[in-house]
């Protein structure tokens, strides 16, 4: 393989007085700014009762702050060229700005009093419930989001996985202000909160901005102990779901933890093998051979405790069993042979392309350092490329073949109703 | 760095935009052939030469073609839409000798086997089928319809049921010599391997390709049809979308339009952003949709609300179009809508992709590489009289598509008929 390195600078990690972790990576040509506040308050810190919380608070901090009247953000960070966004993961929650250099200083300033020092007004609060509602309702409308949300639930009984991020529609319309800035106050803290900085940054005075500033005031908080992994249940499920045109066969498995990160590199190229491009087992045989499918994705989501592969077929109701056999079929015949070494490295060249092509925006290489410092995982940009080479058809076959047996999956079929 | 340009033997023009940062290359050949050239009775004919150029062409075959990409780790994505056919290569720079040469192969000497054509046939018209699962996708072709009716820009380049499943491969070679007759460009943008010429040939020789770089010429027209169109489904949420057609990118008003819809639709500081959700709670999704066209483009305002405010919603929403006719911009919500207008600039300009992406869009539409440097100079000329003027030449009689369940859609229904924008002129002729 060839081993262009993947970038010629390296992110670099310091500390603030107080244990915040800031990460950053100067990419002088790149024409934006990317600044990203990223959280451990992703929905698996809500307790009993806060079913949706941790997504609602993604909405009110943009409702203003102490020092930032409604609006008043977006008006200046926009105004400046710039824009933002944010999201509400499982484990984590992040908050970005994207903008010109010019305007990166000040969008800076914004950020961190919008995201550490919220208002939480009762008036937009209850405005904003709504909008949460209507987010609710439009999803819900969308037959595939229901079908995706089902099987998380069945095969994640009793996990923070298996709830929808969105929340609870009953839970939602009982949440008051005070329990949000609760449950704020618990879950932004020096240990739990960094942040990751790329882009052009010459024009930044990073230093002095961060120290006067609310990201050095945030305090420690006693270590929260950890989340119970995942413990995936097997099984098989069966619906009908209306305003469904074509059926679904999903399956779900449990992988290794984010934390893994050696294992999970080798589940990206199992996945990839498997799933992305035509020559991939599943396509070729699926879609391009037995003609069962309109399309089939295998898609690996790297969670912090445990991670999921989740399946997805496209097909006719009349054939979802040959459909499921068929990957079966794909799944023994790999059982029973490691793959071809030209397979492998397909699948590498793949995955490390991939990467490659993912550090060419300031707003994914902030996201992606940025969830490495959060998480504690390495920051050598190097790292995935090195751990890819490491797996060889006879170690994905051993290590990574069983992990993806069907009968260790959550199977649910999706009927049109 | 100003981009390097040379013609193919056969005539179209290359442009090569190098750029530092990682060995990577983009490659984009947009061809003017899109889904509005698709003949009478075979809707969807484009997109689908678009899927099986990919499925075999020169020396190889299907399978061998996707395993010389995808064992390269490249992506390859041949598709169209309204306006144009585009092959979208992506790859490291290494690769790129071994890579380019397939896209004239593919142009010239695809194999359109009948049993792939029938294979991407099929996953066309499952598409189609699941598409429908979507609101807004069901109330997007009902807009659709309203605003061009059965003309060019009628129908989703993914084409109809019925002519799709008429076509194979004997209209697919029909259309294939005809693909360069009305211009097509090819970009390049990051590092490719130097020189570059020899790259671009086929993998069997055989004629130069001809074509030419596209002139400036308008596309298609709009067919205005019924105002108000229903499409009943047993939803949460109504879905609606409001919208009129305009102008070709390029031409006079376009950026006045561009302007207008930083204003309601760009960012959460926008206009349509502020007065549904922010002050009302009314939607979660709110914005405009007005993508690039040859032709009359469409002008879009799109929102989704639960079926209990279904009125209110509507009102609000027809309110904010009836301000656009009446109401000039104020000078600090000009100077926001330029502030994004360079900031939408500046980030779509972040990777190769995007830069290959937004000068193919330009070039095949008859404008200058520099098309968008040059707008953003003259945008800060315009005053709120002449976004006004625009409004009012353009968005004076829209169509209002609505899809949800059925009480919603006789509420909504009824405040568009209490509306002053349902009795507006109707089409004007354009």
């Amino acid at each position: 393989m060839p081993t262009a390195e993947a970038t010629a600078a390296q992110p670099t990690l310091r500390r603030l007085a107080n244990g915040v972790q800031v990460v950053k990576l100067e990419m002088a040509d790149a024409p934006v700014v990317c600044l990203d506040f990223w959280s451990k308050a992703g929905s698996r810190r809500e307790q009993p009762g806060e079913s949706g919380l941790a997504h609602f608070l993604e909405h009110m901090v943009f409702k203003g702050s102490r020092s930032l009247g409604p609006g008043e953000f977006d008006h200046r960070v926009e105004s400046l060229g710039g824009n933002s966004n944010a999201a509400t993961g499982f484990d984590d929650v992040h908050y970005h700005v994207l903008i010109p250099p010019e305007g990166a200083a000040e969008a800076l300033d914004l950020l961190l009093q919008l995201v550490l020092e919220p208002r939480l007004d009762a008036d937009d609060f209850a405005m904003e419930r709504q909008v949460v509602l209507e987010e609710l309702s439009q999803s819900e409308d969308q037959p595939d989001e229901v079908v995706f949300q089902t099987l998380l639930n069945l095969a994640c009984p009793g996990h923070a996985y298996g709830r929808a991020i969105l929340g609870e529609r009953a839970a939602l319309e009982r949440h008051r202000p005070e329990a949000m800035a609760t449950f704020h106050r618990r879950n932004y803290h020096s240990e739990s909160c960094c942040l990751a900085l790329a882009g052009p940054l010459g024009h930044l005075d990073l230093e002095e901005r961060l120290a006067g500033g609310p990201l050095a005031d945030l305090v420690s908080a006693p270590a929260q102990e950890r989340a119970p992994d995942l413990r995936l249940s097997s099984g098989r499920h069966r619906l009908e779901v209306p305003r469904l045109e074509a059926a679904r066969l999903l399956m779900a498995w449990q992988l290794p933890a984010a934390r893994d990160h050696e294992a999970v590199m080798g589940g990206d190229l199992l996945t990839t093998l498997l799933a992305e491009g035509r020559r991939s087992r599943l396509v070729a045989r699926l879609r391009e051979e037995w003609r069962l499918v309109e399309s089939i994705d295998l898609d690996l989501n790297v969670l912090e405790a445990g991670s999921l592969a989740l399946l997805e077929a496209v097909c006719e109701p009349e054939q979802v069993e040959q459909v499921e056999q068929g990957i079966r079929r794909v799944w023994q015949e790999l059982a029973d042979q490691p793959p071809e070494p030209s397979e492998v490295q397909r699948a590498q060249r793949l995955v490390a392309n991939g990467y490659r092509f993912s550090l060419e925006s300031s707003a994914s290489v902030a996201g992606l350092i940025g969830s490495h410092a959060l998480w504690g995982r390495p920051l050598d940009l190097e790292h995935p490329l090195e751990t890819i080479e490491r797996w060889s058809a006879e170690r994905l076959h051993a290590e990574w073949v069983p992990r993806l047996d069907p009968e260790r999956a959550f199977t649910l079929v999706a009927l049109p109703a | 760095m100003s981009p390097e340009r040379f013609a193919m033997p056969g005539g179209c023009p290359v442009w090569v935009q190098r750029r530092p940062g990682p060995e990577i290359v983009s490659a984009k050949l947009l061809i003017r052939a899109g889904s509005s050239g698709d003949p009478v009775g075979g809707r969807g004919l484009t997109q689908l030469l678009a899927g099986v150029l990919s499925r075999g062409c020169g020396p190889l075959n299907g399978e061998a073609l996707a395993e010389l990409v995808e064992s390269r780790g490249a992506g390859l994505r041949c598709e169209a839409n309204e306006d144009g056919l585009l092959i979208s290569l992506k790859c490291a720079s290494a690769d790129s000798a071994a890579l380019l040469p397939l896209l004239l192969t593919m142009v010239q000497r695809p194999w359109l086997q009948p049993d792939q054509v029938e294979l991407e046939r099929h996953l066309n018209l499952q598409a189609l089928q699941r598409q429908r699962e979507d609101p807004f996708q069901l109330a997007h072709d009902q807009l659709r319809f309203q605003l061009y009716g059965s003309g060019p820009y009628g129908h989703d380049p993914l084409g109809v049921e019925e002519d799709l499943e008429q076509l194979g491969p004997a209209q697919l070679a029909q259309r294939l010599p005809d693909l360069g007759r009305e211009g097509a460009v090819l970009v390049i943008c990051g590092q490719p391997s130097a020189p570059l010429e020899p790259l671009l040939e086929p993998l069997e020789t055989c004629e130069p390709w001809a074509s030419f770089a596209p002139p400036r010429c308008d596309g298609p027209g709009g067919t205005p049809g019924e105002r108000l169109g229903l499409v009943s489904d047993d939803t949460e949420q109504l879905v609606l979308m409001l919208g009129a057609t305009t102008v070709p990118l390029g031409a006079t008003d376009a950026l006045a339009l561009r302007l207008l819809h930083c204003h309601l639709g760009v960012g959460m500081s926008s206009r349509l952003f502020v007065a549904l959700r922010e002050q009302h709670g009314l939607a979660y999704d709110v914005g405009v949709h007005a993508p690039a066209r040859r032709g009359a483009a469409p002008f879009v305002f799109h929102l989704s609300s639960s079926a209990e405010r279904a009125a209110e919603a509507t009102t609000r929403l027809l309110d904010e179009w009836q301000r656009l006719l009446e109401v000039p911009l104020a000078s600090a919500e000009l100077a926001l809508a330029r502030a994004k207008f360079r900031g939408q600039e500046a980030l779509g300009r972040q990777t190769c992709s995007q830069i290959a992406d937004r000068h193919a869009l330009i070039l095949s539409h008859g404008l200058d590489w520099d098309y968008a440097d040059g707008a953003l100079a003259q945008s800060s000329d315009l005053t709120p009289a002449d976004l006004l003027g625009a409004a009012q030449r353009w968005l004076g009689a829209p169509a209002l598509s609505l899809c949800g369940p059925a009480q919603a859609l006789e509420a909504a229904a009824s405040s568009w008929r209490r509306h002053p924008l349902s009795s507006g002129p109707l089409g004007v002729d354009r």
